[in-house]
């Protein structure tokens, strides 16, 4: 029995998307020719919409004058939205060396967030066919989820709901493409302020569990040589 | 007609991934296509993945439009290699593709079925609709878990025979052990030594050691290749034995060799090369350049320039083999092979360009890529394209090696140690004298599918030349 594997775990802060995505794609390159291990990185977006490759017409109805910005991506799944209170996870991970098998890499984030969740007393649930993590009854979506994956290398990963006004997932879009879907927090779950610091260890060590990896977190800026050089000189420089 | 054109077919996702739909074509009909070059993008789950194309050429016919699903093993496209007359397409694709998985998004060996899949997941798959009920009622008689079995049928599929065989194999009621993917080899004991053992992996999978381009793709009849049989769990520690996990870059780097090992038919041969005037150039330049720019002229450096000079004469030595063509490089991308400390691993970074550094550009350039790979410093992008590589194993005093080509290229210079020797040289008469002269070897593996003995040969003599009569105009 081997024991977990080493990862680098890099807590970023709040991250636009764009600059979230270069970071991303450059390191799952790093990743993918084996220079650094798996990676997970966990952060916050400011408001943002983002727009998946399955993303239909009339999913979109922003309302004049919302300040947001609206981002196509290439992950998987539809539209979605982002904004501080939540959790972004992207776990950079060679699926060579997880099972290359894309459908249990979504069970095991459904997973990880399960447990998560667990830890504030919510029993997360699947429902089949839709990936992501709800709570029932009525059905509720706590965790969005939608990957990319290129030379079996992901990225992108979940985003849990832990602390946000969540009209934006129905009122600016219509989120996953689902009509009559609601979404909640952990926070008016268990009904008191929770703040994301206290959520990510937990996330975590979910993740770690499940994957079978030993994270070692990374101060943001010790990942300088891992990125491009701009993208690094901005993380650093705040 | 055959062997010139290549089918892409819906890959392999997954033990539990039957399907899977075109989001979106990256190329059109009619467009050329690179062999490894992202064509297309699926869509399986919430997961969106790019299928790399496996082959050069043309892409002649799409056959599965943006937003179909189809299942694994579906032709989803015909591409002709480059140069093919272009030959009309059947009019649609038979519902019974090739399960060979060229295109499948990873490098490309059949796969057997994952063989230590996680433990389950609650609600995880649907892999109920991928087995029979004949497989599904021995499984359920024999406590098999039927994602851990091998499929070798259409698109993966379990069969009565695989179950049959995995049972045989004692796979049955053996504990879910993820393990059994990760074999506990340790790692050897002892201090691990510093930069550049013999070999030098690239961490760059090798888009050559595809199947993709070399072989035609079977028949549409054509049996998959047997699955391996499961791997054996590794035995518990015994006394005295101490289990470490592999490291990710160890993983890689074991990943690379033997992958190398399995592409290119590797020969060695070695040259002894009489350094005294490489030697006596050094000690009056060693003072100035580390005066002037604080660099040190170290061997290295030396070997490297001179290498670089007898390559533009034997320019396949800078050369890759891409399906069955031969593909030049008119650029030198010197990989430099670097331990990083503590045994971490290894890792070559690539001086871009290197044709256009001079010997004291050459070594600045060394010198700043060991240290930012041993600073964990190097953007992807110093690591990757790659034409030549050198590995110094000599600092420490090796004097032959056999190192392994870091692939798709198809040669590596291995710089052995500076050791005094006697030899027999001519003195000023003509008479045979022994000499006390400062002898290095250098060792070259060489891919024997592109580089034939004489040529090596050749490239290594006027390598042992340009060292022998340095010239310090030139260099």
């Amino acid at each position: 029995m081997s024991g977990p594997r080493t990862a680098y775990l890099l807590n970023l802060g709040v991250v636009e998307y764009r600059e979230a995505w270069d970071v991303q794609r450059s390191l799952a390159a790093a990743v993918s020719q084996g220079a650094i291990p798996d990676t997970v990185l966990l952060l916050e977006h400011p408001a943002v919409v983002t727009v998946g490759r399955l993303t239909g017409a009339g999913e979109l109805h922003l309302p004049a004058g919302a300040e947001v910005d609206v981002v196509e991506t290439d992950r998987g799944g539809r539209s979605t939205y982002h904004g501080p209170g939540q959790l972004v996870c992207y776990p950079l991970l060679d699926l060579n060396r997880h099972g290359r098998d894309v459908k249990r890499y979504c069970r095991n984030l459904e997973e990880a967030v399960i447990s998560t969740l667990a830890a504030f007393e919510l029993a997360g649930e699947r429902i089949e066919g839709l990936t992501g993590v709800w709570l029932r009854p009525p059905p509720r979506k706590i965790c969005s989820i939608g990957v990319h994956i290129s030379r079996w290398v992901t990225t992108h990963g979940y985003a849990l709901n832990v602390d946000l006004d969540t009209r934006p997932f129905t009122e600016w879009i219509t989120a996953c493409g689902l009509d009559d879907a609601a979404f909640t927090t952990i926070a008016s779950e268990v009904g008191r302020a929770v703040a994301v610091d206290e959520v990510r260890p937990v996330a975590a060590a979910a993740l770690e569990e499940v994957l079978g990896l030993a994270f070692e977190e990374l101060p943001a800026d010790e990942g300088a040589g891992l990125w491009s050089q701009p993208t690094h000189a901005r993380l650093a420089s705040r | 007609m055959a062997s010139t054109v290549v089918d892409v077919v819906m890959p392999q996702m997954g033990v539990s991934v039957s399907e899977g739909t075109i989001t979106r074509w990256l190329k059109q009909e009619g467009e050329a296509v690179a062999f490894d070059e992202p064509l297309l993008e699926i869509s399986t789950d919430k997961v969106d993945t790019e299928v790399p194309s496996p082959g050069a050429g043309v892409l002649q016919r799409i056959l599965v439009q943006e937003g179909e699903t189809v299942e694994v093993g579906t032709r989803l496209a015909v591409i002709a290699a480059a140069g093919a007359e272009p030959s009309p397409a059947p009019a649609s694709a038979p519902p019974q593709a090739p399960p060979e998985p060229a295109a499948a998004p990873e490098r490309a060996e059949p796969e057997p079925a994952e063989p230590g899949p996680a433990p389950a997941v609650p609600g995880a798959g649907d892999g109920r609709s991928f087995v029979s009920p004949v497989v599904a009622r021995i499984a359920s008689e024999h406590g098999v878990d039927v994602a851990r079995v091998p499929g070798t049928g259409h698109g993966g599929r379990v069969t009565k025979k695989d179950i049959l065989a995995y049972i045989e194999s004692g796979g049955a009621g053996a504990p879910p052990a993820p393990a059994a993917a990760e074999p506990a080899a340790p790692p050897p004991p002892g201090p691990e030594a510093g930069p550049a053992p013999t070999a030098a992996p690239a961490p760059p999978p090798p888009p050559a050691a595809a199947p993709g381009p070399r072989v035609p793709p079977p028949p549409a009849e054509a049996a998959p290749p047997p699955p391996a049989p499961p791997p054996p769990e590794p035995p518990a520690p015994a006394p005295g034995e101490i289990v470490e996990p592999m490291t990710a870059m160890r993983r890689g780097i074991a990943e690379h060799m033997r992958r190398s090992l399995d592409t290119s038919a590797h020969v060695t041969t070695v040259f002894e090369v009489d350094m005294t005037k490489v030697v006596a150039i050094r000690e009056k330049l060693k003072p100035q350049y580390q005066a002037a720019y604080g660099v040190n002229p170290t061997y290295l450096a030396f070997v490297a320039r001179a290498t670089i000079e007898a390559i533009r004469n034997w320019p396949w030595m800078n050369a890759e083999v891409r399906g069955e063509s031969i593909v030049v490089k008119q650029y030198v991308n010197l990989g430099i092979a670097v331990a990083l400390e503590g045994g971490k691993g290894l890792i070559v970074p690539v001086i871009k360009n290197a044709e256009g550094y001079n010997l004291l550009g050459l070594a600045r350039a060394i010198a700043d890529v060991a240290e930012r790979a041993r600073a964990k410093k190097l953007v992807p992008d110093d690591v990757q394209g790659g034409t030549f590589t050198i590995t110094n194993p000599g600092g420490w005093g090796a004097i032959i090696g056999t190192p392994i080509i870091s692939q798709p290229q198809v040669a590596i210079l291995d710089v052995e140690a500076l050791v005094k020797r006697p030899v027999v040289i001519a003195d000023e008469a003509g008479n045979d004298v022994i000499a006390i002269r400062p002898m290095m070897n250098l060792c070259l593996s060489y891919d024997h599918r592109l580089v034939d003995g004489a040529y090596a040969a050749q490239f290594m003599k006027e390598l042992r030349e340009n060292l022998e009569s340095w010239d310090e105009a030139t260099y």
